[in-house]
This record gives C-alpha cells, structure tokens and sequence, in this order.
C-alpha cells in the first residue's frame, strides 16, 4: 500500500516536472496591458471593445504571433473610476511588465491613467475616450487612436450650424471630462449661432432615474438637447422621455449606439443623433467591409458597432508598433523606448480609417459623420445624415411621441 | 413652476415608494434581530434577475405580476437559507461587528456571483406597455411607474394587516420589542428569525423587480439601494416600519426636490445629508424608540 503511494507521488511529481518543463521551453508571450470598464455600468462597451481586440490578437496568434511569440493581453477593470484605474494600470506596468499599454475607456479614467504610464515611462496608446486633456498635456509616452472631442464633433457642429440652427439649446450631460468638454465645445457653436442656452444640468455615471431632470428640461422645452453620455444611461434617458411625455432632438457624441442601447431603449431611441464611426455604416471600404465580415463570423450573430473597430484598431497600432520596433531585447525600459519612437511614425489604413499621430501623438486623420437613429420597417437603425455627399438618409425631425 | 413642483413630488413619491419597500424589509430585519444587513439590495439585485428570467417565459401584464411572485418567492427562499445556515449559527456567538462584516462580505460574494452567472452587461425588464405616457392635468409619467407606485402601496398595505392582523405578524412585533419577553411568552424565535428574514428579503426582491422594471438591472445595482435603505432607517427610525415607509418617500421626494432646487450632481448625497442631520438632532429617528 505504502509503495504504491511512494509509486504515484513519485510519478506525480515526475509528470509535474515534464509538463512545468515545456511550459518553460516554450517562447514567453509578448504582453500587452489592456484597461478598460469590464464590469459596471459600461461593461457592455467595454466588453465590445475586447471582442474588437481579441479579433486582431487572434489573427496575429493564429499565423505564429510576432517574432515566434504569441502575444497576450493582460486585462485590468478600471470599474469606470479612476482610482480604480490607477491602480490597475500601475499593476499592470510593474507587475505583469507589458511592454505598452492599451485600450482605455472614459476620459476621466484616461486623463489619471495615462499620466502614470508617462511617469512609469511606459508607452500608452488610448482607445476610446475623447477628452482634448489626455494628449494635450505634453506627455510624450500618450498617444490616442480616438478622435479627441473637437474632431469628433467637427461634423455635428457644421451641421447645427449650416443646417439645423436651433434657436433654444439644453445641456445634459455625464458630470465627467467627457460630459464637461463636450459642453465647452457645444456651449461655443450655441453662442456662435446665437441659439439661447436654457439649462445645464448634469448626473452620475451610474444613474437610473433621470425623470428630475427629464421634467425639468420638459418644462424649458428646449429645440435641442445635447446629451453626452453612454450606452446604458442614453437608453434609459430615451425611455423616460417618453415616459414624461419629452420631445427634443437629442445630441450625443454617438458612443452610445451599440447593440445593447438598441436592445434596451427599442423604438424610444428614434431621432436621437450622435457622431459616429460606425463600421457597417460604411462597407464601401473594403478594409472596412472586410473587418465586418471578420467579425460577424468571428461572433455569430453580432455586428460591430464603434468600440470593436475601435479596440481593433487601438491593437493593430499596438502589434504594428512592436513589429516596426525589431524582436524585444528583453530589457523592458529599452523595448518600452523604442515602441514609443516608432508609434510616432504610424501609417495604417484601418477600420476607422487612416491612423497617423501629430506631434502631441493624437490621431488627426479620423473624422466622424453626424448620424441619426431612423426606424426602417420598425426597426431602429442609423444613417449618416449629412454632409449630403456621404448621407445615405435625410434628416427627420422628431415627431411628438402620440404622432410616432 | 408650480406645475414643475408638482411633478416632481410625484416622481418622488414613486421612486420613494420603492425605497420604502426596500428598506421596511431592512428595518424588520434589523428590529428583530438587530443584523444590520449590508448585503440587502443584492436580494433587490437577486430578484430584479429572478423577474428578468420570469419575463422571459411570461410575457404581458400577467407575465409581469407573475414575476414579481417568482421573485418574491425565490428571493425568500434563499433569505431562509442565508439567515438558518450563515447568520443564524453566528448570531449567539459573534459581536455586533462580526455580523456586520459577514453582512459586507456577503454582499461582495453576491456581487461577483451576479458578475459571474449574469454577466456584466445591464439589462431591462420588457415593461409591458412599452413606456406608453399617461398625461393628466399637468403631470406626466408611465403606466409602468404608476402600476409600480400601486403594487409597491398594495405590498405594504398587505404587511402591515399580516402584522397587526396575524398570529405570526403579531409574534414578530412582539420579538422586535422584546425577544427574551417574547420567548417566555411561547413564541418559537428562531422560527420568527426565519420568517422575518425571508419576509425582509422577499420584500427586498420585490423592490428590485420594480427597480428593475423602472431603471435597469445590472449586477452591481444592489449597492445604492443598500444605502438609501440605510439613510431611510436612520431616518425614520432603526426598526420602525411606520418609519421606513415615511422616510422612503421623504428620501424620494427630497432627492428629487432637492436635484431639481439646489443641484443634481448632490442627489444621491441628499440621503447621507439628512443622514447626518437627523443624527445630530433626533438620533433615534422620527419613529424610533428612545433609548433608555
């Protein structure tokens, strides 16, 4: 009995030695940090843009990754907070050790998060958020694959301005960087068009019950109201309006329109705007057609919205980077260095179009197209809406919600 | 802006008609058996996923009631359970503090449970009059929101004839008050532990079905609802139940009042504020016994 014991310790320990021993043997995997809100209330766009990454990583690992290594992205959940997100990124930087650091949601998170890559010298390339601040604060490890907020709007605001010049505006906005420089920038094209600015008011990621805030902005009546928000906040606030009886043309930047927000807020989401990058919305490209293509069959039954094509992208600058930069020598400042010198002269045409960084290592070569959700057969679906070159639908004016 | 006044009393009072069902389930259980129970909006989480997965077999107005029973009924069933085989064997043994603990660490496991089972991604009750606006004089608001102001009144009006009315209710208020006195008298305490706490959480997990059916369900919903319930028993008084109905719809239309007045950035903190007040001024809360 006792022998037979001694026999399977032994041959235990021998298989655990084997095995320990090719995992040792096999080439260690290129890492790469990836943050981003995967639980919480955006977890669903965070989870979006994962499945955009996994999509590129997978391609690259299946034809023997970079350099006969595979590459692995490390996750960490920022939970949507920043200090949740510093102490991610910091974990990721000095414990995990990747060589650069990717993805990224929220601005404020970004704006906390991408200064302590620059202070741990760490290359950082951010994904999806929008806020001038991140890569105007003269941080030479940041670079943004996103557009910031005014080359994001740039479409929408020539748009207010040519096309639709309401006469009354209301703010209600994400009390976050990415709510507050939105508001600079529309609070700027309001009083440009002479439009009068009724309210300003605010809430909390987080938030379930805006009908406060949808009853007082009912009372303004405003022609126009801008709405910078996410997927789960835009579709209860769509809800409720109708809830309230609320009827005005919604405005958001667009990072709302995914899936989920479709699911969720059904037909109330009709009229609402945004800037967008949407894929599907322009499979004339063929790079573009083809990463759609990819994607669906990659997960069945889904269709990329922006943050896949925005995590996808966010990692091939990452994997082109490391490639430019030569085999990693293995000293991590050194291979830190060189990926970050070569992220500066990136030129890739990709899902959302060409990716070129200036010299503050913001993209300048990505614009957005104001779209408008519009129902075709009942059915809430985007079009672009202007300029009239690149529209594939008219603009609708909302209807009161007894005419819908 | 008097009409604007109006409205929002009325969208107060029906978010407070919520927060009182979710928290005069944490004042009953805190009254009887003096557990601070942090982990209480998770069974409002528990319940509003519960009715989530009911709606999807039952669909229409029925389907809707039906899963709020579902949700009442499971969500009670695992209360029994958490009460006879985590809090009960701990009560006689463990401080105050430890019961607290167990109470937070409870709700973190319940949390991540949620994140793992459920997934992460917030989801919606299908509200079976798809948002459909009622307009009357100068107040708007949903069908669905005034069915839910209806059924949360009927919930509560339902418990206080089960606690005046009934043996059981009886016994429990007579353990609240004094359960050495109450055990004399020949009442079974652990049965009334047991009853009260799947009662508590049953009326929690019904809070969360109309939370769930009003707002969105996600895993993490249950943390603030946890802690307006708090703010709701601290102020109307730890144990009262008079108290938690007054105070939920005091802390509802505060919120809303005070988010359309003063600002909506402080809303949430308004519950911590008053909090604080009635702390400082009338610490045993408006309906709560004077400790002697």
């Amino acid at each position: 009995m006792k022998k037979t014991l001694l026999l399977s310790v032994l041959f235990v320990a021998a298989m655990v030695v084997t095995t320990a021993g090719s995992v040792a043997a096999a080439p260690k995997p290129i890492k790469i940090g990836i943050i981003g809100p995967f639980t919480g209330p955006v977890a669903f766009n965070g989870g979006e843009m994962k499945k955009g990454m996994m999509l590129a990583v997978d391609e690259i690992n299946s034809k023997g990754g970079l350099f006969g290594r595979k590459i692995k992205l490390v996750f960490g959940d920022t939970e949507s907070k920043p200090d949740k997100g510093v102490a991610v990124v910091k974990k990721i930087i000095t414990r995990d050790k990747v060589l650069v650091v990717g993805g990224g949601y929220h601005s404020s998170v970004n704006i906390a998060t991408s200064e302590v890559c620059h202070r741990e010298k760490t290359p950082v390339v951010v994904a999806i958020a929008i806020s001038p601040t991140i890569t105007a604060r003269g941080l030479n490890y940041v670079f943004r694959t996103s557009p910031n907020s005014p080359q994001f709007l740039a479409g929408m605001n020539e748009w207010l301005e040519k096309v639709k010049r309401p006469k009354a505006v209301a703010f209600f906005m994400e009390n976050t960087d990415y709510g507050r420089d939105g508001e600079k920038i529309w609070s700027a094209i309001a009083k440009k068009i002479g439009a009068k600015e009724l309210a300003r008011l605010y809430f909390e990621i987080g938030d379930t019950d805006f009908s406060t805030q949808i009853s007082k902005l009912k009372k303004l009546k405003p022609e126009v109201t801008f709405n910078i928000c996410s997927t789960t906040e835009a579709s209860l606030i769509q809800k409720q309006s109708k809830e309230l009886n609320f009827v005005t043309q919604w405005i958001g930047v667009g990072g709302q329109f995914t899936e989920a927000y479709f699911k969720m807020s059904g037909s109330t989401c009709q009229y609402a705007m945004g800037c967008s990058l949407e894929p599907t919305l322009n499979m004339k490209d063929p790079i573009v057609a083809d990463f759609v293509r990819r994607y669906e069959k990659k997960y069945k039954g889904s269709r990329p919205g922006i943050f896949p094509s925005q995590g996808y992208d966010n990692i091939m600058v990452i994997m082109d980077a490391i490639k430019q930069a030569g085999e990693p020598t293995g000293k991590l400042q050194v291979d830190r260095d060189r990926i970050r010198d070569v992220l500066r002269k990136t030129s890739l045409k990709l899902t959302q179009g060409k990716i070129e960084f200036d010299k503050t290592g913001q993209v300048y070569t990505v614009s957005p197209s104001p779209v408008q959700v519009q129902l075709m057969e009942g059915k809430p679906q985007l079009f672009v809406v202007y300029p009239p070159d690149r529209a594939g639908s008219d603009y609708q004016e909302p209807l009161p919600w007894d005419k819908r | 802006m008097e009409s604007l006044f109006l409205q929002q009393v009325l969208n107060g009072l029906i978010v407070g008609s919520v927060y009182s069902l979710i928290a005069i389930g944490l004042t009953m259980i805190f009254g009887v058996m003096k557990i601070a129970n942090f982990a209480h909006g998770d069974f409002s989480m528990l319940g509003a996923y519960f009715a989530l997965y009911a709606t999807a077999l039952m669909t229409g107005l029925l389907g809707w009631v039906g899963s709020m029973v579902v949700a009442a009924i499971g969500v009670g069933i695992i209360g029994y359970f958490v009460e006879r085989y985590l809090f009960r064997p701990l009560l006689s043994r463990w401080t105050d503090i430890d019961i607290i603990m167990l109470s937070i660490g409870l709700f973190i496991v319940l949390e991540n449970l949620a994140q793992l089972i459920f997934g992460a991604t917030p989801k919606m009750i299908t509200d079976p009059f798809h948002s459909e606006s009622v307009n009357l004089f100068f107040f708007s608001t949903s069908v669905i929101r005034l069915l839910s102001f209806l059924f949360a009144i009927i919930s509560i009006a339902l418990l206080q004839v089960f606690l005046t009315r009934t043996k059981m209710g009886v016994a429990i208020r007579a353990t609240s008050q004094n359960s050495n006195a109450s055990l004399l008298m020949g009442v079974n305490i652990n049965f009334i532990y047991s009853l009260t706490f799947m009662v508590g959480s049953a009326l929690a997990g019904l809070g969360g079905v109309l939370y769930g059916t009003i707002f969105a369900i996600f895993p993490t919903m249950g943390a603030m609802p946890t802690l307006k319930a708090f703010a709701i028993t601290i102020l109307g008084g730890m144990g009262s139940i008079r108290g938690a109905i007054f105070g939920g719809f005091i802390l509802g239309v505060a919120e809303t009042l005070g988010g359309n007045y003063v600002s909506m950035e402080y809303k949430n903190s308004i519950g911590f504020v008053i909090v604080i007040l009635v702390l400082l001024i009338i610490p045993q809360g408006l309906f709560g016994k004077k400790e002697t």
